[in-house]
């Protein structure tokens, strides 16, 4: 077997035209996640009555099923919901204007958010009881208290499993070929059955896979390092 | 000043206090002394709520709270009225010496930045700790976090300081120089209530002293009434274990 070492290069340019697209995938996918995942350990922390037991169903739920069936679900699922609806209350809105990328980005935030309620929950778990009493101790209040004392230092503890969860997530955006969305691997694809290269194309679509991977982790340990500066212990 | 009216507080079955009454008067130094278990922190940390009584009143600085169904508004009204000195100095871990101190001023009583930054830095060197304004906690000693502990106190101006056990945690050699602090700080009038076992420091410092034990209060009085000539066998057994000069005689 011949490698043509031309084709991977070839192929490695024009797949950087894709590369936004695996991108903002992860990047909205982790951002929304978050979000998600910072009000669902909030509810279970404070186990708000009722929201407490959804959250906590919608935990199990999500990671006891597979990410590529929460993107199908949504895919043939949310259309139906949205334009049942639509007709009902007389909307203009159909669901075959959302673009196909809409779909990855609402099912993988959704998988995100599970994954990143238990991170941040074991975040706010590690910070010091006696932390929350100091800041009540002078007044604050809860919201105070958590925005400014807890949370910072949680996110300190829970950065490492957030660059791991991003690498996670990275590499889990390539299911969005089953709706049909052109990102870095289905761009490969396409490459590769236009030429009968597969392997090559597949060798440069790992070469910027794990370009990005290898970004992920200098940008985090960078991040880590800045941020955890306050833990360097030492007597000044 | 500060006046309790039977507190009580219970964790499930086990009824750490049984009916707390104190008053304790402006400027006022209290020494809360007692055996481990007896509910002396636990009295303490009611007083600012990080331990909710099960029954009871509450009035710092004619502010009262009726313990039975306190509002939320009601216990940050009641916090805001006092500071705690902790056993564990618990110091806001990522922000500065400085930072720590300013955070009660910035946050809670909204003054400017740059006056409380002047404050701040006035309090810390007051309690000798003027050259460490930027060292996070974990470059610190014990001392030197604690006594950064007592200026964050401080900076908030409350009506009343709690004390937990400020030295209890503390190698041998720098319970001096925090001791030293807070004697500073009693001389000038503020209001104190000190949970210890710094016998020697309790009978100095203190214009009043309370023996805790199994959730009641069993004797008060000066310090040398207590010290000197206890009434209640209780203490009298307590403070056997305790030489005059704060050592300890096993």
């Amino acid at each position: 077997m011949k490698i043509d070492l031309q084709f991977i290069w070839t192929a490695l340019i024009e797949l950087l035209s894709v590369v936004p697209t695996t991108l903002a995938i992860t990047a909205v996918s982790m951002l929304c996640g978050l979000a998600i995942g910072i009000v669902v350990a909030l509810i279970r922390r404070y186990r708000v009555p009722v929201l407490n037991s959804v959250a906590a169903s919608y935990v199990t739920f999500i990671r006891g099923t597979p990410m590529l069936t929460h993107l199908l679900i949504i895919y043939f699922g949310l259309p139906v919901i949205i334009d049942s609806l639509a007709v009902q209350f007389g909307w203009s809105f159909r669901s075959v204007s959302i673009p196909m990328i809409g779909f990855a980005y609402i099912s993988f935030s959704i998988t995100a958010g599970a994954y990143l309620s238990e991170v941040v929950r074991s975040g706010l778990q590690a910070v010091e009881k006696g932390q929350l009493e100091a800041a009540y101790s002078i007044g604050m209040t809860t919201r105070q208290a958590m925005g400014r004392i807890v949370f910072p230092q949680a996110f300190a503890i829970i950065l490492p499993s957030l660059s791991n969860s991003t690498i996670s997530m990275l590499h889990g955006s390539t299911l969005v070929f089953t709706v049909s969305v052109v990102d870095i691997n289905a761009k490969s694809q396409i490459i590769a059955s236009s030429n009968w290269k597969f392997f090559e194309a597949y060798i440069a679509a790992a070469i910027i896979y794990w370009g990005i991977t290898i970004l992920i982790e200098r940008l985090s340990a960078l991040l880590e390092k800045r941020i955890n500066i306050y833990n360097r212990g030492g007597v000044t | 000043m500060i006046k309790l009216t039977q507190i009580k507080k219970s964790y499930g079955r086990h009824q750490v206090l049984k009916g707390i009454d104190l008053s304790v008067e402006q400027g006022e130094v209290v020494a809360i002394l007692g055996p481990s278990g007896s509910g002396k922190t636990t009295l303490l940390r009611c007083m600012n709520y990080l331990e909710r009584p099960s029954e009871g009143e509450i009035t710092i600085d004619g502010f009262t709270v009726n313990c039975k169904r306190p509002s939320k508004s009601d216990i940050h009204a009641l916090r805001k009225k006092s500071a705690m000195v902790f056993q564990q100095y618990n110091l806001f871990r990522h922000k500065t010496a400085l930072e720590n101190v300013m955070e009660g001023l910035v946050i809670v009583q909204k003054v400017p930045k740059e006056q409380a930054r002047k404050q701040s830095i006035e309090l810390l060197e007051k309690v000798g700790l003027g050259n460490k304004l930027d060292s996070y906690p974990s470059q610190l000693s014990g001392g030197q976090q604690q006594r950064v502990g007592i200026a964050r106190a401080l900076a908030l101006n409350p009506k009343v300081i709690l004390f937990d056990e400020p030295t209890s945690s503390l190698d041998p050699e720098l319970v001096g120089e925090v001791l030293a602090v807070i004697r500073k700080i009693a001389k000038e009038g503020i209001t104190m209530i000190i949970v210890t076992h710094e016998m020697g420091f309790a009978q100095e410092v203190a214009g009043h002293v309370i023996f805790i034990d199994d959730g009641t209060i069993v004797e008060s009085g000066t310090p040398d009434e207590l010290f000197n000539s206890p009434k209640e066998e209780r203490t009298k057994q307590f403070l056997k274990r305790f030489t005059p000069d704060g050592t300890y005689s096993i």
